[in-house]
């Protein structure tokens, strides 16, 4: 059974695309077959985060126009076979796509693929309406900071008016330094405005924005403590039980200089 | 978006307030925005007033007919300035006593998040949180079960006897009839359940033991 998810947050620069596309990677890493679609029409990024930007024909607005089938438009990753992405138009705006076309052309997805993650655009207008239309259930990405907090609540709030209760939590960019010297919301205090099931608790780390320039998602990078993070969500969404890193002192700092060499 | 449209707690009932600045059809839709963000958590058959002496003829079957798809109904406000305070007292008793549902109970089973409007004219029980900046209006009390952290609004029809009571009062501001308080800038988190009321002309916050009954 194939499961459409979208990846939302409200607030922009938490970490929705990079969340998609190591969510992506992870999956098909672990032999799933899995699209990603980018519904930030005009202001498109997944393809840079995994590279495939110079391989791109058509878009997403292309197939929902009926000017070429969905096959066309998606673009394999270079170096997961299972992995797919169907970017969306750079050219147009939000108003090219409609929920009714988005609905209509994940349920043809569903017959080809395990997963199918939608990347959702920032804000709660209607590219956020249309991304969120076909969802089976959501993953709501948001950040140890009062407004990251407060739009997630907002968000969670409006996919519950759409009737989407299947709601799950990313905490992203955690810095664990300031959280032990209480400078920085914690995972408690997260959880009391939010209560919502959280999936992942990802570390701030430069390995994201090294891995992000270079167009390879950090989740295949063994070395990084976000990575592993992420590579446990995968293993959670896939229905294993895993328990979550400890960002403890000694720990946190090991594998940090381990993957600095120092 | 600016608040070109507001619902508001008042001795009269509900009150629709429009700004005079805004153009009909941008009220409209506002209204109609904000219908459908609060729509669940309206009471059935709450009546709303609207001082209507800007508005034209049109302009008001408009928005009756608007709220009427939500099962709210729409009555004119007349202003009552030439009035004696007596005169004025017996209205509000008889105003009272319009207003439908004063004395029941709404129960919402769920957090009330970020933006979300609870507006009933009775009393109302949150089996869950109230985060900031949901807002909670209610003719009668307002008993959260739960962290209250956002704006509630009791005896909003100028019951003055009405109360808040949260399991962690941290609102953000808290008015009850005609009074409203704000919060201090730095809150801790209260491990006790309080309760606010009207004391002295003032709102006081108050420890209570929900097992001693309704007033410790």
């Amino acid at each position: 059974m194939s499961e459409i998810i979208v990846i939302t947050s409200g607030k922009g620069g938490v970490g929705k695309t990079t969340t998609t596309a190591n969510l992506g990677v992870g999956l098909a890493i672990r032999g799933k077959k899995v699209v990603l679609i980018d519904t930030d029409t005009g202001l498109r990024n997944l393809d840079l985060l995994l590279g495939l930007e110079n391989r791109i024909m058509y878009d997403l607005i292309d197939v929902t126009e009926g000017r070429v089938p969905y096959k066309k438009a998606l673009v394999r990753h270079k170096k997961h076979d299972s992995l797919y992405l169907l970017p969306t138009s750079q050219i147009k705006d939000k108003t090219a796509l409609n929920p009714a076309q988005l609905v209509a052309l994940c349920e043809e997805l569903r017959q080809q693929f395990d997963y199918i993650l939608i990347d959702c655009p920032a804000g709660i207008e209607q590219g956020f309406k249309t991304a969120i239309a076909a969802a089976d259930c959501a993953i709501v990405v948001t950040m140890p900071e009062i407004s990251a907090v407060r739009d997630a609540d907002k968000i969670i709030g409006e996919l519950g008016r759409a009737d989407k209760e299947n709601i799950k939590l990313i905490v992203n960019r955690i810095r664990p330094q300031m959280v032990r010297s209480g400078d920085m919301l914690d995972m408690d205090d997260i959880d009391e405005i939010l209560s919502l099931e959280c999936i992942g608790q990802v570390p701030d780390d430069e390995l994201v924005v090294t891995s992000t320039n270079r167009g390879e998602p950090v989740v295949s990078n063994k070395e990084s403590l976000a990575g592993k993070a992420y590579s446990n969500i995968v293993g959670r969404i896939c229905g294993e039980e895993i328990p979550f890193l400890e960002f403890g002192e000694e720990g946190f700092f090991v594998k940090l200089k381990r993957v600095f060499g120092w | 978006m600016s608040e070109d449209v507001m619902f508001k707690g008042s001795r009269y009932g509900l009150q629709l307030i429009l700004s005079d600045a805004a153009d009909f059809p941008k009220v409209e839709q506002q209204l109609k925005e904000k219908l459908e963000s609060a729509f669940s958590f309206f009471s059935k058959g709450t009546v709303v007033r609207i001082a209507a002496d800007r508005l034209t003829a049109e302009q008001l079957e408009h928005l009756t007919r608007l709220l009427g798809r939500y099962d709210l109904s729409l009555k004119p406000l007349t202003q009552p300035t030439e009035k004696t305070v007596a005169s004025e007292k017996k209205e509000d008793i008889a105003l009272e006593e319009e207003i439908p549902g004063i004395n029941e109970t709404m129960i919402i089973g769920k957090t009330v998040r970020g933006g979300q409007e609870v507006i009933c004219n009775g009393s109302v029980i949150i089996q869950g949180n109230v985060n900031p900046s949901a807002t909670v209006i209610a003719g009668g009390n307002i008993h959260i079960h739960g962290s209250c952290r956002g704006i509630v609004h009791a005896g909003a029809f100028g019951n003055t006897k009405a109360y808040v009571i949260a399991d962690h009062m941290m609102a953000m501001q808290i008015r009850i009839a005609e009074l409203i308080a704000r919060a201090p800038d730095y809150v801790e988190k209260p491990d006790h359940i309080e309760r606010a009321v009207i004391k002295n002309g003032q709102i006081v916050i108050e420890p209570v033991n929900r097992n001693e009954g309704a007033r410790a």
